[in-house]
């Protein structure tokens, strides 16, 4: 188990290390902070003071080298916007990101898992066929359209939640809405494919035919089989808890996370950017390892053949 | 004689209590003032409110409710100069204004604006930088993070405000002289500009470094800063204190709110009181709610091309001035921005006063001239590039294509280019042709803007994109003559270099901003991104 689990912090090193030096290439390469955070406008020596303040104007190597081994002490750098640490600025955001992105990953799992066997149960009746076209829909209309209706129909129209901002809990009616139905869609349809490829297995049929409560064969036998899936599609969903919601933060106005990335990005914020990245690259790999590990607790199978494997 | 006794004792008690508590209370009851909140696209673009290093259209929009110059620009007329915290002034010498400072005058903190706040303002503390100031690191450093040192774009904006300001002497407490290098008629306009605000100085020096300073800065504007959250709200108060006059709005709230439409459906649903920064195609959905309407027009900003003379195709000034000709300027102002903004006389502006050439205009809408011009410059069809960003600018995608059909007419080959950002627009790895800009006139001569901004150390000529020798000999003669009447012609003739001759740039339209409110806020725009707050200027109508 510790050799497994240490081939995985390697690879999940290797990645951290790449994501790094991708993001810096392309954010070097694509644009000049000095002129996207003070405007246009601004002076051109005020732009070339800003540069060689902050090193801009020294051989791209050099930046990469002095980056990665602040990175490498601790030190993710300061925001050129901002002028704080993007440590501290990363970090103010989360607490409201995760006010959006918990609640709505509740709501994924808690209409999407249900709605995904209720459809498999009642395979090819109204009943399926109705969960699925809503699913489908809501797969397939994208979340800042979804948000602007939302908004629509209950802000302007009924005028009873708010538009946008992050004033109260109230505010985060709609973007946990809009968050939650996408998702759940994705998890609804996972949950049926998984749960009809288990209905269809031998000792389904087994388990029926030893006159087994359909309830109980539907509960001992099949939930547990089709969980595979489904726990890797929530882990997925778990690993985007942190920056998962860029567009519904900018559709409502939600300070968080997405917005503070949309904004870097836009700024060429390489500091902030890369903590972002960094934050949202150790979540997935917190999530993976425990989607793995939920693997070997769920199926005793999985975690025979990797014990085996190691040894 | 009255006897004392322990009830009358704790009756006057009571009454004595009462005494310090009503008129504290009958103020809180009489504050009826209303609270707003105003949806902005961005509050500021360098996430601190110093003028100095927020220099964006977007920040101006707020500076004026915070802070004040000696010589104010009047929001509500064409942004003549008229008094503001300097009740008058008067020249000494070519080199030298006097000004006497307005008694009373308080700083957010209660201090009293003195000669002293006005020399500190300007001084190397807080506008050029002290001699030897460390530099920043890569990445992980950044000077006035954690101190008081200024970042250094602080002093270069300064010295492109103040290029030759040689000292402020405080004659007394409340009269001060601004001395400069050399002959400038244009002192009071750079007195009366964006980042001359005027600071206190024990504000300055209490807080803990310049970034706490610059995010929760002391003035003696209408509002004083409550919160700071950058990139998500920015809360002022009322200053009661406030030389003019109690402000007529008690809180104002900006939040950002990043896209259009749900700045619109915010105002429309009740949330916001005003949504700035709503383009022309989307008045017609905030104007079809009864209880709110569009306000805004024209502001000192102009819409232009610029020409990169290095491209071979434009090298022959002939096929600049073609392309010039070959735009219907008006068609895109009825087109696009459904006549809501105009063609302007070129880059100038009417508050230039006596600068101002009323007889000048910009290249006429003329596409035989144009097809002329290019068969006599040998114009065969090359590629001329055209850089464009996704709509930085209003309109500024529709604009270039329609720009594209127009030179396609006249036989012109121009591609549009889509860019991400700036540095890709000014990048000089390939081969530059034609990109968008838009200049400000920030006082009211044309060194604000014509030297400043195409003159040589203006950004045109310092990105090597154009240069013109008797252009910046003329430049030259426009910064330092006092000699009105040959300012006025050195000015002419830097038009005619620019805008026919050699053509630098082309003005296409005046820009003009539109702002969505509720109908019954009496409020009027300024011609200028700045939003004004006073009492003179807000009054909520009674149903």
């Amino acid at each position: 188990m510790l050799r497994y689990l240490s081939t995985r912090l390697v690879r999940a090193l290797l990645t951290i290390c790449f994501v790094v030096t991708f993001a810096f290439v392309i954010l070097r390469l694509s644009g000049d902070p000095a002129l996207l955070i003070l405007s246009p406008d601004a002076p051109p020596e005020a732009i070339e003071a800003f540069r060689k303040s902050w090193g801009l104007d020294r051989p791209l190597w050099e930046q990469y080298f002095h980056y990665f081994a602040a990175i490498a002490e601790g030190n993710l750098g300061r925001s050129m916007r901002d002028g704080r640490p993007a440590l501290d600025l990363v970090l103010e955001r989360v607490p409201a990101t995760l006010a959006l992105t918990i609640p709505a990953l509740i709501l994924k799992i808690g209409i999407g898992i249900p709605a995904g066997i209720y459809a498999a149960l009642n395979r090819n009746k109204l009943a399926d066929r109705l969960t699925m076209l809503f699913s489908v829909a809501g797969f397939t209309v994208p979340s800042f359209v979804l948000g602007l209706v939302l908004v629509l129909i209950f802000a302007v129209n009924l005028g009873w939640l708010p538009s946008g901002g992050s004033d109260s809990w109230v505010h985060g009616i709609l973007p946990i809405i809009t968050l939650g139905t996408a998702g759940a869609a994705v998890l609804a349809r996972f949950t049926r494919s998984a749960m009809l490829e288990v209905l269809g297995q031998p000792y389904i049929r087994t388990a029926s035919a030893k006159g087994l409560a359909w309830r109980r064969v539907v509960v001992d036998h099949a939930l547990p089989n089709a969980a595979i899936p489904t726990v890797t599609i929530v882990g997925f969903m778990v690993g985007s808890l942190v920056a998962g919601a860029v567009v519904v933060e900018s559709v409502f106005s939600w300070p968080g996370v997405g917005r503070l990335l949309v904004v870097a990005v836009a700024n060429r914020d390489l500091a902030v950017v890369q903590t972002i990245l960094l934050f949202v690259a150790l979540t997935m790999v917190c999530a993976n390892l425990t989607v793995d590990m939920l693997y070997g607790w769920i199926d005793p199978r999985l975690r025979t053949r990797r014990v085996a494997g190691a040894g | 004689m009255t006897r004392i006794t322990r009830r009358t004792v704790l009756k006057a008690g009571v009454a004595a209590s009462a005494v310090g508590v009503l008129p504290r209370f009958a103020v809180a009851q009489a504050d009826d003032r209303p609270s707003i909140t105003i949806a902005v696209q961005q509050i500021v673009n360098a996430n601190t409110l110093e003028p100095l290093r927020e220099q964006s259209n977007v920040g101006t929009r707020l500076m004026t409710s915070v802070f004040e110059c000696l010589i104010e620009q009047d929001l509500q007329r064409e942004l003549q100069q008229i008094p503001g915290l300097a009740t008058e002034w008067k020249r000494i010498d070519d080199r030298t204004v006097e000004l006497s400072l307005r008694r009373g005058a308080k700083f957010h903190n209660g201090d009293e604006v003195t000669a002293d706040d006005v020399v500190f303002s300007f001084g190397p503390e807080r506008m050029f930088g002290k001699s030897g100031a460390p530099e920043g690191k890569l990445f992980t450093g950044i000077i006035g993070g954690e101190t008081k040192d200024l970042p250094p774009e602080v002093p270069a904006v300064a010295k492109r405000l103040w290029p030759a300001l040689e000292r402020i002497e405080a004659v007394d407490k409340y009269t001060v002289r601004f001395v400069n290098k050399q002959p400038d008629v244009t002192l009071e306009g750079r007195i009366a500009r964006g980042g001359s605000q005027i600071i206190s100085r024990r504000a300055f020096s209490e807080a803990k470094s310049w970034l706490d300073w610059a995010r929760n800065p002391v003035g003696t504007g209408p509002y004083r800063v409550v919160e700071f959250r950058p990139d998500t709200s920015l809360t002022l108060a009322a200053f009661d204190e406030y030389w003019q006059g109690r402000p007529p709005i008690k809180q104002i709230r900006f939040v950002v709110v990043p896209e259009v439409a749900s700045r619109i459906n915010g105002l429309v649903s009740g949330q916001y009181d005003f949504a700035c920064d709503i383009p022309p195609d989307q008045i017609p959905e905030v104007e079809k709610h009864a209880r709110y309407e569009i306000s805004g027009g024209l502001i000192g900003n102009h819409r232009l091309l610029c020409f990169d003379k290095a491209h071979p195709e434009l090298k022959d000034p002939r096929v600049r001035l073609a392309m010039c000709h070959a735009i219907d300027r008006q068609l895109i102002v009825d087109a696009l921005w459904a006549g809501r903004t105009r063609v302007p006389k070129g880059l100038q502006w009417e508050f230039y006063d006596q600068m101002f050439h009323a007889d000048w205009s910009v290249p006429a809408y003329d596409p035989n001239l144009a097809k002329k011009l290019l068969r006599e410059a040998g114009y065969k069809g090359g590629v001329i590039p055209y850089r464009v960003l996704n709509n930085y600018y209003t309109n500024q995608t529709s604009t270039a294509q329609v720009l594209i059909e127009m030179w396609r007419a006249v036989g012109l080959n121009v591609e549009i280019q889509m860019k991400e950002n700036w540095g890709q627009i000014f990048d000089r790895n390939s081969q530059r042709g034609v990109r968008d800009w838009s200049n400000s006139a920030p006082f009211n001569d044309p060194v604000s803007s014509i030297v400043n901004q195409h003159g040589p150390k203006g950004q045109q000529q310092q990105i090597g994109e154009w240069t013109n020798a008797e252009m910046n000999t003329l430049s030259v003669e426009l910064e330092t003559s006092t000699d009105r009447p040959r300012r006025r012609a050195v000015f002419r003739r830097m038009l005619e270099i620019c805008e026919r001759e050699d053509p630098g740039y082309t003005v296409l339209h005046q820009t003009a901003v539109f702002t969505g409110k509720r109908k019954d806020i009496e409020w009027k725009p300024a011609p200028s991104f700045a939003m004004d707050f006073r009492s003179r200027n807000f009054k909520i109508k009674r149903a």
